[in-house]
C-alpha cells in the first residue's frame, strides 16, 4: 500500500466513507463558488482555464494526481500519482482539509480547509467542471428550500443591530470608533517603528514559514517564479541596463516589508499569519538579502528599528520640475523646429507584442507593471 | 458613420455581421419588386424597417449596441503574473469627447475585485484626531456633496514604452486613463468632522479588498481638492472601481485613488508604504530613486488615427483627434505635428475645459495620402508642455517606469494602416 493510501485511509472520515463506494457530492456548488475564491490567486476552471501558479482544475475529478500535461507538480505529487492517487470526492477531501499532511513536499502552499461544509461545497463546485464527476444527490434539490430557509435566519439573526445613519450628540455624523476597532484596523508600521506590535520571530523559523507560505509564487531564495516579484538579491544592479528591485538592492525601509506581509500577503490568504509569524518571515528575508547572516538571528519589536535597509540613502525628493523641458516654460517652437529630415528609428513591428497580433503568443515585451 | 467603422480591418466580427445582415437583406428585398438602381440598403425596404424591434424592458440595464462588440478593455497577457493584481486598458481610439463611460474605465486590482455589500461597509478615521470616527454609508451620504469631472492616470501608463515602441495601439500605450464626473464628499469635510490635531500633516487611505492598499498623502492635498466617492457618471461606482466608496486624489497618480476605502488615519510623517517605496518610485539613471513623484504631467495622445483605428477612406478630409490631459489643471494648448515634430499646429480644443480633466483636441487636415509622422504636443495652465520621449530619457534614463508622457508618434503610411514608431 503506498504511502498515501494509508494516510488515506486513516484521514478519511466514517461520514465520508460512503462516498468511495461512487454514488454523490454532497455539497452545495454556489457555495463552493465563494469558497473557490480562496484558491482562485492560484487556480483556474472554467472555460478557457489555464495553468497559473496550480494547475488548472477542468476535469480534475479521474485525473492522477501529478499528470496535467503542462503544468509542472512537485516530486511529491508525481509519485502520489505513480502511487496510484486519483482524484475523487473522496481523496480531494482529505487533501484540501490539510494538503501537507497528505502529501508531504506539495508545492501548493495552501494551509487547508477548515470547516467540513467548505470543503464539501467547494469540492460540488469543482465536480461541476467535470464530465466524469458524480452527480450532486437528488434529495439535494429537496433540501434546497430549508437551507435557504436556514440561510434567511441567519442573516436575520446576523443583522447589524447598530441604525443605518447616527447622528452624535452636538449633531455630528457618524459615531466614536472602539478602542478594539481601531486596533483591528490600523496594523499599519512606520520606518520609526510605529505600529509595531510585540513579538518576535527567528530566522530559522521563517525558513519553515516562508518555504510553506512564500516560496510558491517567490521561489525558495526569493529568486522569483515566473513573473511574480524577485525577494532577494540584485545588489548593485540599480544602475545595469536590467536592475533587479528587490528589498535587499531597493527598498528603503524594513518597516514596510513587516506592514505588508501581515497586510496582504500570502497572496490569497491575507492576515492569516500571526505577528510572530511575520517576524520570522521578516527575518528570513533579511537573511536572504544578506542583511544578516546568523541563523540564530532573532528579529523583534526591540531590536526592529536598528537595522537599516542598505538602499535608504538613495531615494531623493520629487525633482522634475527642475528638469529641462519643464524648467523652460514659455512658447515651443512651432516650424523648422528640426534641421534634417525626420526619420524613424524605431518600430513597434520589431518587437510586436501587441495581444491579437500575429505572433504574439509566447511573446513577451519588456518592461511590465508591478 | 456606421460604414467607415463596420470596414474597419481591425474589426472582422463587425465586418461579418453586417455582410450576414446584408445577405439576409437581399433575400427579403428579392421576394418584391424587380431591384432599383442604388444602395440595395436604401432601394430595398430593411428587416428593422418593416418589423418591430424589442420593446421597453427588453435590457432593463442598458448595453451597447451588439455591432460595438469590439469596444472593450483589453489587457496584455505577459505584464503580470495573475489577474488579480493586473491591469487592463480603456480602448480610447473607440472613444470620443471627454467622459469614459463606465464599462469602460480601465481596471488596475492588486488583490482582485472586494464584492462589498455597502450595508457590511464602514468608513474608519483614526491617528491624530480628537475623535477616531466610524461611518456608514448612509452617514456619508448626509454630508454636502460636489460633483467633479476628473481624469485618473496610473502612473505606469505608458511605462512600457520607455525603451522605445513596443505596442501597436493607444489602448495599450496610453490606456490607463480615464475620466469620469464624482460624486462625493470633501475630505476636509470628513476630516474635520473627527478633528484634526495641529499636528496631523499626513493622512494614509485604506482599502478593504486583499491588498489593503494604503498610500501616505500630505495634509494639503487632503484639504484641498480630494473627495471621497460613491457615484460616477451619476451611478453608483463599478465594483472594479472600488464599490461602494473611494477616495478621489484629482491630478495625482491613479494608484493613491484607494479603492473599496474603509479607513484613513491621520499622522505626523509619511508611513512608506510599499506602494510608495519598492513601487510607484522612479528609479534614475544614477541608481537614484525618485519618491512621492505624485503629480502627474501634461500628456496627450492622438487616438484616431492610430494603430487599432486606421485611416480607411483614402485621401481628402480627415479628423485627427485625441485627449490631453495634466495634473497641474487646464490645458491651455495642444499642439499637432504630422511630419514628425518639424513643423506643429495648434489643434482645436473642443467640449468643457476642465482643471485635472481630459480634454479633447481636432486638427481637421486635407490628406493628400502620404505618409504622415502624427504627434501631439500638450500644454497646461502651469506653463509646462509635454516633452519629448528622448527629453525624458536624457533626464532620467530608462528605467523609470512611471511617469512617461513623452510625445507619441504614429506612422500613418499611404494605405491608411498605421504604426507606433520613433522618429529621429
Amino acid at each position: 500500500m503506498s504511502k498515501f493510501l494509508k494516510v488515506l485511509s486513516l484521514g478519511v472520515s466514517l461520514a465520508a466513507l460512503p462516498v468511495l463506494t461512487g454514488a454523490v457530492v454532497a455539497g452545495d456548488a454556489d457555495k463552493g463558488a465563494k469558497v473557490f475564491k480562496k484558491c482562485a490567486a492560484c487556480h483556474a476552471v472554467g472555460d478557457n482555464a489555464k495553468n497559473k501558479v496550480g494547475p488548472q482544475l477542468n476535469e480534475v475529478f479521474g485525473r492522477t494526481a501529478g499528470t496535467l500535461e503542462g503544468y509542472k507538480y512537485s516530486k511529491a505529487m508525481i509519485s502520489a500519482g505513480d502511487g496510484g492517487l486519483v482524484w475523487d470526492d473522496a481523496s480531494l477531501t482529505t487533501y484540501l482539509e490539510k494538503p501537507k499532511a497528505m502529501i508531504k513536499g506539495t508545492k501548493m502552499a495552501f494551509a487547508g480547509l477548515k470547516k467540513e461544509e467548505d470543503l464539501e461545497n467547494v469540492i460540488a463546485y469543482l465536480a461541476t467542471f467535470s464530465s466524469t464527476a458524480p452527480a450532486e444527490k437528488e434529495e439535494q434539490s429537496a433540501a434546497e428550500p430549508e437551507a435557504v430557509e436556514a440561510a434567511v435566519q441567519t442573516a436575520a439573526a446576523s443583522a447589524t443591530p447598530s441604525p443605518v445613519s447616527a447622528t452624535r450628540e452636538g449633531g455630528g455624523l457618524g459615531r466614536a470608533a472602539t478602542e478594539d476597532e481601531v486596533a483591528a484596523w490600523d496594523i499599519d508600521i512606520r520606518p520609526d517603528g510605529q505600529g509595531l506590535p510585540a513579538g518576535s520571530g527567528t530566522v530559522a523559523d521563517g525558513e519553515v514559514l516562508y518555504t510553506d507560505n512564500c516560496a510558491v509564487c517567490h521561489g525558495d531564495f526569493g529568486e522569483g517564479v515566473g513573473r511574480w516579484p524577485v525577494l532577494a538579491g540584485g545588489h548593485d544592479t540599480l544602475t545595469d541596463e536590467r536592475p533587479e528591485k528587490t528589498i535587499g538592492s531597493y527598498w528603503p525601509y524594513l518597516s514596510t516589508v513587516y506592514d505588508y506581509v501581515r497586510r496582504a500577503m500570502p497572496y490569497g490568504n491575507a492576515r492569516s499569519l500571526s505577528d510572530d509569524d511575520v517576524y520570522a518571515i521578516t527575518a528570513y528575508l533579511l537573511y536572504l538579502n544578506d542583511v544578516v547572516d546568523d541563523e540564530e538571528f532573532e528579529l523583534s519589536n526591540e531590536n526592529f528599528v536598528e537595522i537599516r535597509l542598505p538602499n535608504e540613502e538613495n531615494f531623493i525628493a520629487d525633482d522634475r520640475p527642475e528638469e529641462e523641458h519643464y524648467a523652460t516654460k514659455g512658447d515651443p517652437c512651432m516650424s523648422d523646429c528640426k534641421a534634417d529630415a525626420v526619420e524613424i528609428t524605431m518600430r513597434a513591428r520589431i518587437l510586436d507584442v501587441t495581444p491579437g497580433s500575429v505572433d504574439d503568443d509566447d511573446a513577451s515585451g519588456l518592461g511590465g507593471v508591478d | 458613420m456606421s460604414d467607415t467603422k463596420v470596414s474597419q480591418p481591425s474589426n472582422l466580427s463587425r465586418r461579418s455581421l453586417l455582410k450576414a445582415g446584408l445577405a439576409a437583406g437581399a433575400v427579403a428585398g428579392s421576394a418584391g419588386a424587380a431591384r432599383a438602381a442604388g444602395d440595395p440598403l436604401i432601394t430595398e425596404i430593411q428587416d428593422w424597417n418593416r418589423y418591430l424591434g424589442e420593446g421597453v424592458q427588453a435590457r432593463p440595464y442598458g448595453t451597447p449596441s451588439e455591432f460595438e462588440a469590439g469596444v472593450v478593455r483589453r489587457d496584455v497577457e505577459w505584464l503580470t503574473a495573475s489577474t488579480e493584481s493586473s491591469i487592463n486598458f480603456t480602448p480610447l481610439h473607440e472613444l470620443d469627447g471627454i467622459i469614459t463611460p463606465n464599462g469602460l474605465c480601465f481596471e488596475r486590482h492588486h488583490g482582485g475585485i472586494a464584492e462589498i455589500n455597502p450595508a457590511d461597509h464602514r468608513l474608519m478615521i483614526n491617528g491624530l484626531v480628537d475623535t477616531p470616527l466610524v461611518f456608514t454609508m448612509e452617514d456619508l451620504k448626509r454630508f454636502p456633496r460636489e460633483n467633479r469631472v476628473y481624469f485618473l492616470e496610473c502612473a505606469a501608463n505608458s511605462g512600457m514604452e520607455w525603451r522605445g515602441s513596443q505596442l501597436n495601439g493607444c489602448q495599450f500605450t496610453h490606456g490607463m486613463v480615464h475620466c469620469v464626473m464624482y460624486t462625493g464628499v470633501p475630505l476636509k469635510l470628513i476630516l474635520e468632522e473627527a478633528g484634526i490635531k495641529t499636528s496631523a500633516k499626513w493622512v494614509m487611505p485604506e482599502g478593504a479588498d486583499a491588498s489593503a492598499m494604503t498610500r501616505s498623502i500630505p495634509m494639503d492635498k487632503a484639504l484641498d481638492d480630494c473627495l471621497v466617492a460613491f457615484k460616477m457618471n451619476g451611478e453608483a461606482l463599478r465594483p472594479e472601481q472600488g464599490y461602494p466608496l473611494r477616495l478621489v486624489v484629482p491630478g495625482w497618480e491613479g494608484n493613491m485613488w484607494v479603492k473599496w476605502l474603509r479607513r484613513i488615519e491621520v499622522g505626523d510623517e509619511p508611513w512608506h508604504q510599499r506602494e510608495e517605496t519598492s513601487k510607484y518610485t522612479d528609479l534614475l539613471e544614477t541608481g537614484k530613486a525618485r519618491r512621492f513623484t505624485w503629480v502627474m504631467d501634461p500628456k496627450s495622445v492622438v487616438t484616431s488615427p492610430s494603430p487599432q483605428a486606421p485611416v480607411t477612406h483614402g485621401k481628402g478630409p480627415l479628423v485627427i483627434s485625441g485627449v490631453a490631459w495634466s495634473g497641474n489643471g487646464r490645458i491651455t494648448r495642444v499642439d499637432v505635428s504630422i511630419d514628425g515634430g518639424r513643423n506643429w499646429k495648434t489643434a482645436r480644443l473642443d467640449g468643457p475645459s476642465l482643471s485635472k480633466a481630459l480634454h479633447r483636441f481636432y486638427l481637421d487636415i486635407d490628406w493628400d495620402g502620404s505618409d504622415l509622422l502624427i504627434q501631439s504636443r500638450a500644454m497646461d495652465e502651469n506653463g509646462y508642455y509635454q516633452p519629448t520621449k528622448n527629453e525624458l530619457r536624457a533626464a532620467r534614463g530608462e528605467n523609470s517606469i512611471y511617469h512617461n508622457n513623452g510625445i507619441q508618434t504614429w506612422h500613418v503610411k499611404a494605405d491608411g494602416t498605421v504604426e507606433n514608431v520613433e522618429v529621429s
